[in-house]
C-alpha cells in the first residue's frame, strides 16, 4: 500500500466538538498499525494530547507490533513559527531576542490566520513526505484529529483567503496549500456526528460548507455513540414492554431508552436525507476496563465497515 | 453584580448550563443577561436569539419570575462591524471595513469572538444587568478569549505602532527615521521572517485601526481587572462523566494559572439510574437492553464519584445533572435543569 506514491494518504476526522474524534482517529490509526502500516495520527490542540497518553498507556504490553507502528504528533503553529525563525537566524542570541520581542508575539496572535496556515503547512510537509526532520518518516498513512467544525472551516479556507486577500509569501504558500487540499483522491473527509439534534444540524451545514465553499464531499459518515437500538440489525419493536407491563423500575429505563431512541431515529434519517455519504455505525459501550480495550474494541468495528472507503 | 463564566470542551452542554443558571437566578429575581456562542437551534429559538441582533428578553410569565432574562447572541462579526462605527470617525471606519486585513480577521472568528466578548461584558454593565452568564467556545479559544485583550491592549502600545501612518507613503518616508537602531533591526528581522508586504497590512490596518482599538483596549483592561476579582466573577467547567477528570485538571490548570477563580465542576449528562431488580413479565429482548442501559448509567455513576473524590479538595462546588429523555427544547427543559441546580445550590444571601 502506497509504495508508489510519493504522498501519504490523508483521512480527516471532523466534527463537532465532544463527539469522538480524538478517540475515533486513535481506533482508526491502532486499526491500521495492527495490520502492520505505520500510521501518524496529528492533532492540533493541547486537550487530545493529554488524553491520548492516558488511551495508549499498556499499547507496548498489548500490541507490540502497533506500537512499532503508530505515531502521535501534536502540532502547536506558534512551535512551527518559532522553529522558522529559529532556522533564518543563524544566531541564536539574535532568534531569541525576535521570539521574545512583543512586536513578533503580538504580530503571531494578531496576523490573520498565520497559525492556521503554519499548520496546514506542516501537515503538507508531512504528507508529501518533505519534513524538514532528519529523523522522519514515510507513512502510509496521515489521520488528521481536525479540531472543532468552525475552526476546522476556517482552518480549511484561510489557504484561500491568503490567496485571495493578501500578496507576499504567504499568498504563494496559500495558494499550494490550496492544490494540496482539493485532491480528493489523497485526502479522505470522515465526519465523525452523534445523533442529537444540535451535532447532526452541525454535520449537514458541516457537509454543505465543505461541498459548497471548497468542492469537498465527504468520504463516510460516521454516528458515534449510538445505541444498541439504533446499532441493531433487526427492528426492535418498541411497544415490547409498553402499557400494563408492570410498574417495575425497569420501566423507568425503558421509557428513557424509548424515548432517546424516537429522537435518535429521526436524527438518523435526516442525515441520510441530506448528506449523500456512507453512513457508518458505531456503538456506545457500555463500560470498559482500560481506554485501550475501548479502543481495541471501537478498531475492530471501525476498521471493519470503512475498509470499502479507504 | 456578578459574572459567571462557563468553560468546557465541545458537546458538554455549556450553552444549556449557562441558560439554566441564567434562568435559574431570574426566577430569583435578577436581572440577567446570558451570553451565547453557538447554541442549538432550539435552544436559539427559546433564547429568542438572532444573528446580529439585539438581546432579547425571553417571557417568563408561565414560571412566574420575580426577575428578568435576556439572551444575546455573541456574533463577532456583526459586534465588531458596531464597534468600527460606533468608535471610529465615518470616514476611517469606512476605510477600516474596506481594508483587506480586516476582511481576513472577521474571517478568522474564532479569536475575534472571545475578543468581542470582552466588548459585550462592557456593554452589559452599562445596560445595567445585575447578573452575565458568559458561554465561551470550546477548549482553546476559551481560554484566549482571556488572554487576548491583553495582547491588544499590548499591541497598540508598542511605540512602533503609535509611530506609523496612515499609508504606506507616511509609513516609509519618516517612521525610520524616527525608530532607534535597535527597533529598527528587530523590525527588519520580522519583516523579512514574515514577509514585508503581510507585516506592512497588518501594521497599516493595526494603525488605522488604532483609535478605536485604544478605546477597546481601556475596556479591556477595565473587564479584566473586573475578570480577576473572585467577589465578581466565577468561572464553572463543565464536563461529563468520562471526560470530567481530565477535562477538570487541564481547565483548573490554565484558569489557576492566569489566577481566575474556580468556583464549580458540574458534571453533566449522567444517565439516572433507577436500580431495583425487573420482574420476569419484562420479555427478553427488553431485559437485554435494559441490563446495557443500567451497565451505562452505573459506569456513569461510578465516574461522578471517582472525579468528586478527586475534586472536593479543589474546586469548592460540585454539581452533577442528569441527562433528560429529551433534548433541551424550550423552557421547560431549561427549567428542570434550574430546578436540579437550584436543589443542589441553595440560594446565599449577598
Amino acid at each position: 500500500m502506497g509504495d508508489v506514491s510519493l504522498q501519504s494518504p490523508l483521512v480527516i476526522l471532523c466534527g463537532k466538538g465532544g463527539v469522538g474524534k480524538t478517540t475515533l482517529s486513535l481506533a482508526l490509526g491502532l486499526w491500521h498499525a495492527r495490520a502492520g502500516r505505520s500510521v501518524l495520527v496529528v492533532t492540533s490542540h493541547p486537550l487530545p494530547e493529554l488524553a491520548v497518553t492516558i488511551s495508549l498507556s499498556g499499547l507496548k504490553e498489548r500490541h507490540p507490533e502497533a506500537a512499532a507502528h503508530l505515531f502521535i504528533v501534536h502540532i502547536d503553529p506558534r512551535e512551527i513559527l518559532g522553529n522558522k525563525v529559529k532556522q533564518q537566524i543563524p544566531s541564536e542570541f539574535l532568534a531569541r531576542t525576535v521570539l521574545s520581542s512583543r512586536l513578533y508575539q503580538n504580530l503571531i496572535e494578531v496576523a490573520p490566520g498565520l497559525k492556521e496556515l503554519a499548520f496546514l503547512a506542516r501537515l503538507r510537509q508531512l504528507a508529501e513526505r518533505k519534513s524538514p526532520d532528519a529523523q522522519s518518516r514515510a507513512y502510509d498513512l496521515l489521520i488528521w484529529d481536525a479540531p472543532a467544525t468552525g475552526h476546522f472551516l476556517q482552518t480549511l479556507k484561510v489557504s484561500r483567503n491568503f490567496d485571495t486577500y493578501l500578496s507576499g509569501p504567504f499568498a504563494v504558500l496559500g495558494r499550494e496549500l490550496t492544490n494540496f487540499l482539493s485532491d480528493p483522491a489523497q485526502i479522505k473527509i470522515l465526519p465523525v456526528t452523534i445523533l442529537e439534534e444540535m451535532a447532526v444540524d452541525e454535520t449537514i451545514e458541516l457537509c454543505s460548507e465543505l461541498n459548497k465553499e471548497l468542492g469537498m464531499s465527504p468520504a463516510a459518515l460516521i454516528c458515534n455513540l449510538a445505541s444498541p437500538l439504533l446499532a441493531a440489525q433487526e427492528e426492535v419493536d418498541l411497544g415490547l414492554f409498553s402499557g400494563g407491563q408492570g410498574e417495575g423500575s425497569a420501566c423507568a429505563e425503558w421509557q428513557f431508552m424509548v424515548d432517546r431512541h424516537v429522537i435518535e431515529k429521526q436524527l438518523y434519517q435526516r442525515l441520510r436525507a441530506e448528506v449523500a455519504a456512507v453512513p457508518c455505525v458505531v456503538g456506545r459501550m457500555p463500560r470498559w476496563n482500560s481506554e485501550l480495550e475501548l479502543l481495541d474494541t471501537l478498531a475492530d468495528s471501525l476498521g471493519a465497515s470503512l475498509t470499502d472507503v479507504l | 453584580m456578578r459574572i459567571r463564566i462557563f468553560v468546557g470542551t465541545g458537546g458538554v452542554g455549556k450553552t444549556s448550563v449557562a441558560a439554566a443558571s441564567g434562568l435559574k437566578a431570574a426566577l430569583a429575581g435578577r436581572k440577567c443577561l446570558v451570553l451565547t456562542i453557538d447554541p442549538a437551534l432550539r435552544l436559539r429559538t427559546t433564547l429568542r436569539l438572532d444573528p446580529g441582533g439585539i438581546d432579547q428578553r425571553v417571557d417568563l410569565a408561565s414560571l412566574s419570575a420575580q426577575g428578568e432574562l435576556w439572551a444575546g447572541l455573541l456574533d463577532a462579526g456583526s459586534t465588531l462591524n458596531r464597534a468600527v462605527r460606533l468608535y471610529g470617525e465615518p470616514r476611517q471606519a469606512e476605510t477600516v471595513l474596506r481594508h483587506p486585513v480586516y476582511h481576513s480577521l472577521v474571517q478568522s472568528l474564532a479569536g475575534m469572538q472571545e475578543l468581542m466578548a470582552i466588548e459585550r461584558i462592557d456593554q452589559a454593565l452599562a445596560d445595567g444587568f445585575e447578573d452575565l452568564f458568559i458561554d465561551t467556545a470550546p477548549s482553546r479559544h476559551a481560554l484566549e478569549f482571556l488572554d487576548k485583550p491583553e495582547f491588544f491592549a499590548q499591541l497598540v502600545s508598542i511605540p512602533l505602532l503609535r509611530l506609523v501612518g496612515r499609508t504606506y507613503k507616511w509609513f516609509e518616508g519618516s517612521m525610520f527615521s524616527r525608530l532607534g537602531r535597535k527597533s529598527l533591526e528587530l523590525y527588519t528581522k520580522v519583516e523579512e521572517l514574515l514577509g514585508a508586504k503581510l507585516v506592512r497590512q497588518v501594521l497599516d490596518f493595526y494603525s488605522i485601526f488604532r483609535t478605536i482599538a485604544e478605546g477597546y483596549a481601556d475596556r479591556a483592561r477595565r473587564t479584566s481587572s473586573l475578570l480577576h476579582d473572585p467577589k465578581t466573577t466565577t468561572f464553572t467547567i463543565v464536563s461529563t462523566a468520562f471526560k470530567a477528570a481530565r477535562d477538570g485538571d487541564y481547565f483548573l490548570g490554565e484558569l489557576d494559572r492566569r489566577k481566575f477563580h474556580v468556583e464549580t465542576l458540574v458534571v453533566n449528562r449522567l444517565w439516572p439510574g433507577v436500580g431495583g431488580s425487573f420482574g420476569a413479565d419484562v420479555p427478553p429482548q427488553a431485559a437485554g437492553l435494559i441490563a446495557w442501559y443500567r451497565s451505562v448509567s452505573e459506569a456513569h455513576a461510578q465516574a461522578w464519584e471517582r472525579v468528586s473524590a478527586a475534586f472536593s479538595a479543589r474546586i469548592p462546588k460540585l454539581i452533577c445533572l442528569s441527562e433528560l429523555a429529551r433534548d433541551i427544547d424550550g423552557l421547560s427543559a431549561l427549567a428542570q435543569i434550574a430546578g436540579q441546580l437550584a436543589s443542589l445550590d441553595p440560594i446565599r444571601p449577598e
